[in-house]
């Protein structure tokens, strides 16, 4: 019977969860679903990452390869991060060129590594002539030319970034599944800093925020920003260095 | 790409490390012609897929999975005698699409998404190898949608899709007549020219001719063949698809095993 007043009425299902100050899911409205980091598992991508939040499942490779650098700017190199949203995902993504979503993402990312300066463009440069560019990024490993000699790309921060979905104008929930995002009446996303900085914010749209409501939603991020940073320090010191 | 302003562009060109680097000179290493790789398969993982399958055989890591029975856009008129057994006319048959992608960091070389040639060639012989298994005339008028996504192309890549396409089928209760396995097959160069089963990506790389095959297990019966390159006399030809069919009988037990695994756990899921 539940299962038909959800398809029926799906917000009014998901209010009367939000009434007892929780959801469907048995979180609570500022928990965050369980976090899983796995590093190094695509061999031929120089470096790789699979994270799963819940059951979105990420995973990201890159790969790096010499060009010449822009003419405007010879000592810098390139990063290039593209995402990729294949209809497995979702049954909203149709195959062939990359659709809203896919572009917005995209954007989003080379925003946030733009803003972060997680890899300095001027690292990437080998002598003001050849530099490598990358596509997709996280983890890295630079290849000399001697591919048996690889180093680790300088990775000066370690930006996280925490969601937000608003509902009716006032409720703020805190790291929304895919159904919840879809009935929410505003999303937010929030990228933090090591320091405490703010990387980059995207909120597309959807009800306004008062400014004591953002603030709170900082502060979730920079504790958000902790956990998940012991959690990748973890993985990364488990690595074994080639 | 040239006016592919949907993706945030790299440089005009660029090269990959390997081209400077100095000769690897890594020979694979010798090995019995009729090893195969020990298998992962994992069956129903994705939750929004209707079905979905995730396959690993060695460096070779394939994820499929199935949505649909959708309706097909621009119906068609019925016509045509019914197939056997109550099934739907010829013109009301349901279709199969499949798109196989290939990860940008699947293989040695950076492949821009919009693969071009190879993944539609790589697809429409999914399809091909599909369709036998499938009883299309159950789903009238509708389309199922089968997408592979190659993450890590350590060697025989479509033969792997093909086995993680059936198991996803499977897994989203689609209407089969068998599950349908697929092997690879590559011929080593001269001096020394023998079929090997399951290639690695360094054996197929310096190969002489590639085969891959599908088979109907139960059934015994080919689904498919894509192949290519010098092989030889037709005898060796022969003699590879011979050696390819007995390895996917050899692999279809370990398939067997994970749809019930994946069913069991659906069961134990679905009753509390």
């Amino acid at each position: 019977m539940a299962a038909g007043f959800k398809t029926v009425e799906p917000l009014e299902y998901y209010r009367r969860f939000l009434k007892e100050n929780c959801r469907p899911d048995g979180r609570e409205l500022g928990e965050f679903r369980t976090t899983t980091v796995n590093i190094g598992s695509i061999s031929t991508a120089d470096g790789s990452a699979l994270v799963k939040l819940g059951n979105t499942t990420v995973i990201c490779g890159v790969k790096a390869e010499f060009a010449a650098p822009p003419t405007d700017a010879p000592d810098k190199g390139y990063v290039v991060p593209n995402v990729d949203l294949p209809p497995l995902c979702s049954s909203k993504f149709r195959s062939g060129p990359p659709g809203e979503e896919a572009q917005v993402a995209s954007q989003f990312i080379a925003d946030v590594i733009e803003n972060s300066q997680i890899i300095q463009k001027e690292d990437l440069c080998i002598s003001p002539g050849k530099l490598p560019e990358v596509t997709i990024n996280e983890e890295t490993a630079l290849a000399e030319v001697n591919l048996k000699k690889k180093n680790y790309l300088n990775i000066r921060t370690h930006p996280v970034a925490t969601s937000f979905a608003v509902f009716d104008d006032t409720l703020l929930i805190v790291d929304p599944t895919g159904e919840e995002e879809h009935l929410a009446t505003g999303t937010l996303t929030i990228v933090m800093d090591e320091e405490g900085k703010l990387c980059c914010l995207h909120k597309p749209g959807g009800s306004g925020l008062t400014g004591a409501k953002l603030q709170d939603c900082m502060s979730r991020a920079v504790t958000r920003h902790k956990e998940v940073k012991k959690l990748m320090d973890e993985v990364i010191k488990s690595m074994k260095p080639k | 790409m040239p006016g592919d302003h949907r993706r945030i562009r790299g440089p005009e060109e660029s090269q990959p490390p390997q081209l400077y680097a100095a000769d690897e000179g890594e020979a694979p290493a010798a090995r019995d012609p009729t090893r195969l790789r020990p298998v992962y398969a994992r069956a129903g993982l994705l939750s929004q897929a209707k079905g979905s399958a995730y396959l690993e055989a060695g460096g070779t890591k394939v994820l499929c999975a199935v949505s649909g029975p959708r309706q097909v856009e621009g119906g068609e008129r019925g016509g045509g005698p019914a197939g056997a057994g109550g099934e739907a006319p010829a013109a009301l048959r349901g279709r199969l699409l499949c798109d196989f992608r290939r990860a940008p960091f699947a293989g040695r070389r950076r492949r821009a998404p919009p693969g071009g040639g190879e993944e539609r060639e790589l697809a429409l012989a999914l399809q091909e190898a599909l369709e036998p298994a499938v009883r299309l005339g159950r789903y009238p008028r509708a389309q199922l949608e089968v997408s592979a996504l190659l993450l890590e192309d350590g060697g025989s890549a479509l033969a792997a899709a093909l086995t993680a396409a059936a198991l996803a089928l499977a897994d989203a209760g689609v209407e089969m007549y068998d599950l349908v396995v697929g092997c690879g097959l590559s011929r080593a160069p001269e001096p020394a020219p023998t079929w090997l089963l399951d290639p690695t990506r360094l054996e197929e790389e310096r190969a002489a001719a590639g085969l891959t095959v599908a088979l109907m297990p139960v059934l015994n019966q080919v689904a498919g063949l894509l192949g290519s390159g010098e092989g030889g006399p037709t005898e060796s030809w022969a003699e590879a698809v011979r050696l390819g069919l007995e390895g996917c009988q050899r692999l279809y037990p370990v398939l067997q095993q994970c749809l019930v695994r994946a069913a069991r756990r659906r069961g134990a899921a679905a009753s509390p």
